[in-house]
């Protein structure tokens, strides 16, 4: 909290917020600030459950339009005080947290569907949409954004923008960075501006691709068009069991290397498969589960789930065939509901990074080396779930089964796994993260991974935020 | 306290965001306190702290819920997280820090009494709501079976119960089954589905037949219809009860239905679960109106039909422009 409630000062500023978006549409009250005050990052969440204060906005507020994101964000740099975009608060690396206090500008009221251009097969909507409204209101017109993350009835399009963030088709539909075509920002100072209307030219820098991972350091994103596609005829998933993950790996590279087409690859490596499989789906086998699917015309899906199979029947494989796949597909966001989802008290935390296919699997076993040497009662599960012509994703994951009591404690523990595992992956050939996010978790290593070059980044901040509101302590920029 | 019952779902839901698509007051005023994962956080703190009771912040955001229970019915465990509000309701008004409001609103409803006219094995409860605010209702189930007792007075309890106030509701609920049993009758018509699900969910009647109004009318043989209707489905006959009754019978009297909004799964009743926020909260109710009244415009939704009387009173209020029956008039028609 930078203000106090009481003083006249803090009344000044509500009183313009008000003007601007109307008085239902300012809080200040305790029940939304603890709501805005933690996301989906375990350590506000240990916080919470330990008792500890948490740092919560000053005032929350909800634009409707760009221009009042604009005026809102005026306010701030007349004021100096910090303006923290908030989507759906589902991050999971404390992006959306206002750790200064000040402005939580929450998006959700920018939620319209502008446009459906059936022509060029785009969605223009406002970024406070959730996913998956903006998924069905797409379906309603005969078509599917494609966006499936796990977290679509949870997270707007702006925070998957803000992240760079990833559903389970990526394979074939890519991420949303592949998905956005244009967008409409309104930057730290105010200005609402628009990229370029097509995302491939040769007409300078592409600055949609600056502001997509920006994480709310650079601006709100309040309109976005994004490619939608036709519903397929068909859709079809097989499953197998590898009796290991190097040999799941090596089937997967393959299936990607031919240049077939699918529409995703996950391989659970053997601990997940134990664990997570086993509960979710109720398949108990030892071994590697790994599942893909094809989607298209049926005879086109076919051949590929064909030669897909052969590939796989190159290893030791027992064939758990399409059914297994499909109730893989069925349950696919199961997986995240409590209690199938890890939770309190367990600490736990998503190490995903991303490699090419010759480091991928040395920085799996980096990762897990530097984890067990740690903590070695945690556990270390992980899935291979983004699959690029190059290279894929790695979704690891360590478990405490019982942390320390001490939140600080807790904390600082969690704290060393994450730069040990990260610092790992980084010397190993990956990076600090696929599409989670950077946020306030994992600022501090922005300058291992970029070295040099994050000079450019801050450098493009303060230009465009010369006053630091935008999120400031977030994606490693300073703080406040 | 009573909500020590529901601890296991403060704990699942805190932290979980997986069904706020569906908390229907939270997608029109943004706030996350209206969302499942915001109320167990504020549950949370009082579990933690018992003098958090006495917030109003915490107070006001709990009496606000929707109560749709689409969420439960999204989530994948059925966390009862509708429970968990109602639980802490009845702590807040055991301490007495209810908002005032809500005092002077519950009062209508304590120690009711009840008449009944008419003659007939089946009674009809006209409950105050219809009575009230629609009439229309009850003179189309007349017309369509003229023969029936009425009871009548007063709201059964179910009120009561949703404000917290659970001797009170208790009380009521004693009344009203006196009167039912003194009627004689058998079956009991309840065209209010909060009513309907309050007596069906205690109980409350076991030697009676409960129905509500679209299951009576499947029994009755109502002459065929033609159309084009979109249902708003009620939140305590879809998610509370399981109830797909009004849509059978729209679809036996040979209605086509279409689906309203972007999705079954939303509700779209205006605040229904909470029976009471188009008295205590009105501006919320019409920001709910508003999304209603945009889908219908968007996806061009000619007349809605609604089982609940409810649902019916909260658009004739803030969006009369639109062509709303109830289930009875359309069996009517
Ligand atoms: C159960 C669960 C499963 C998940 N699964 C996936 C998954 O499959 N794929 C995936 O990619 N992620 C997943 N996530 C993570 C999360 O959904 C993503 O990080 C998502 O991008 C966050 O979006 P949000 O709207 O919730 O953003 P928030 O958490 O509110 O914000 C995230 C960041 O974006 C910024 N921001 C938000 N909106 C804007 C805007 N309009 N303009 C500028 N900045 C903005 C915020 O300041 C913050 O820095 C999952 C999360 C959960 C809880
Ligand atoms: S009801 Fe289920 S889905 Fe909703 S917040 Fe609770 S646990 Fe999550």
């Amino acid at each position: 909290m930078l203000l106090n409630r009481k003083s006249y000062l803090y009344q000044m500023i509500k009183s313009e917020l008000t003007w601007i978006v109307g008085d239902d549409y300012v809080q200040s009250d305790d029940a939304e600030k603890l709501g805005h005050s933690i996301d989906y990052y375990w350590v506000p969440e240990v916080w919470h459950d330990r008792g500890q204060k948490l740092t919560g906005p000053d005032f929350i507020v909800h634009p409707k339009t760009a221009e009042e994101v604009s005026k809102i964000l005026q306010v701030a740099n007349t004021h100096k005080i910090p303006v923290t975009p908030w989507g759906g608060g589902a991050g999971s690396q404390g992006g959306a947290l206002p750790i200064y206090g000040g402005i939580a500008l929450d998006t959700k009221r920018m939620n319209k569907v502008l446009n459906i251009d059936p022509i060029s097969m785009t969605v223009t909507a406002e970024t406070g949409i959730i996913a998956q409204h903006l998924e069905w209101e797409v379906n309603k017109a005969g078509f599917s954004t494609m966006h499936f993350p796990a977290s679509i009835a949870c997270s707007t399009l702006g925070g998957f923008i803000a992240h760079r963030g990833t559903g389970v088709l990526s394979t074939k539909y890519g991420k949303i960075e592949d998905m956005i075509t244009s967008m409409e920002v309104v930057t730290p100072t105010g200005d609402i501006i628009n990229t370029l209307p097509v995302p491939r030219h040769a007409s300078g820098p592409d600055l949609a691709q600056l502001f997509l991972g920006s994480e709310g350091t650079l601006g709100v994103v309040t309109k976005a068009t994004m490619k939608i596609h036709p519903i397929p005829e068909s859709r079809k998933f097989h499953a197998f069991l590898f009796s290991n993950m190097h040999d799941g790996l090596e089937a997967g590279a393959k299936i990607m290397t031919s240049r077939l087409n699918p529409s995703v690859i996950r391989l659970y490596d053997n601990p997940e498969t134990a664990k997570l499989i086993k509960r979710v789906l109720g398949i108990d086998r030892v071994g590697s589960y790994l599942v893909f699917g094809f989607d298209g015309p049926e005879e086109v899906v076919d051949i590929q789930l064909e030669k897909a199979c052969e590939i796989c029947s190159e290893h030791g494989i027992e064939d758990l065939g399409t059914e297994s796949g499909q109730v893989w597909w069925d349950n696919r966001y199961k997986f995240y509901y409590p209690p199938y989802m890890f939770q309190l008290p367990q600490a736990f935390g998503t190490l995903d990074t991303v490699a090419d296919f010759s480091h991928i699997e040395a920085v799996y076993h980096a990762m897990h080396d530097a984890v067990k040497e740690q903590y070695p009662k945690a556990a270390y599960i992980g899935h291979f779930s983004h699959w690029y012509d190059w290279g894929c994703m790695l979704y690891a994951r360590f478990i405490i089964e019982q942390p320390p009591q001490d939140p600080e404690e807790a904390v600082a523990l969690y704290n060393r796994i994450w730069d040990a595992a990260i610092r790992a992956a980084i010397s190993n050939g990956g990076v600090i993260n696929e599409h989670h996010g950077v946020g306030l978790k994992l600022g501090r290593m922005m300058r291992d991974l970029y070295g040099p070059a994050f000079k450019v980044l801050e450098g493009i901040k303060k230009t465009l935020d010369p006053n630091n509101i935008m999120n400031p302590g977030k994606l490693g920029f300073s703080g406040y | 306290m009573n909500m020590d019952k529901h601890l296991k779902v403060i704990d699942a839901c805190r932290f979980c965001f997986m069904c706020r698509h569906l908390a229907p007051l939270a997608l029109v005023t943004g706030k996350e306190t209206d969302t499942p994962r915001g109320r167990a956080l504020i549950a949370d703190q009082i579990r933690m702290n018992k003098e958090n009771l006495k917030n109003q912040d915490y107070v006001q955001a709990l009496y606000q819920a929707d109560l749709s229970g689409a969420c439960r019915t999204h989530c994948v465990s059925s966390y009862d997280e509708v429970g968990l509000v109602l639980e802490l309701r009845k702590d807040i008004v055991d301490a007495g820090v209810q908002p005032q409001a809500v005092k002077d609103f519950a009062q209508q409803f304590i120690n009711p009494s009840f008449t009944i006219t008419g003659e007939g094995d089946v009674l009809y409860f006209n409950h105050p709501c219809i009575k009230v605010h629609a009439p229309e209702m009850k003179a189309a189930f007349d017309k369509l079976a003229p023969k029936h007792k009425t009871i009548e007075g007063n709201d059964c309890g179910t009120a009561l119960q949703i404000l917290g106030y659970q001797k009170q509701a208790d009380e009521a609920a004693e009344k009203f089954v006196k009167a039912v049993k003194e009627s004689g009758c058998k079956t009991l018509v309840v065209p209010q589905p909060a009513a309907f699900h309050f007596i069906k969910s205690k109980n409350l009647l076991p030697d009676v037949k409960v129905l509500n109004t679209a299951e009576f009318l499947l029994t009755l043989d109502i002459p065929k219809k033609s159309g084009t209707l979109w249902p708003i489905d009620s939140d305590f006959l879809k998610n509370y009860q399981k109830n797909n009754a009004p849509r059978e019978l729209l679809e036996k009297l040979g209605y086509k239905l279409k689906e309203f909004g972007i999705t079954h799964e939303e509700s779209y009743t205006c605040g229904e679960g909470s029976m009471t926020m188009v008295f205590l909260y009105p501006e919320n109710v019409s920001k709910l109106v508003e999304r209603v009244r945009e889908f219908a415009e968007r996806y061009e939704a000619g007349t809605l039909v609604v089982a609940s009387p409810y649902t019916k009173l909260a658009l004739r209020t803030y969006a009369p422009e639109l062509d709303v029956i109830s289930v009875e008039e359309a069996a009517a028609r």
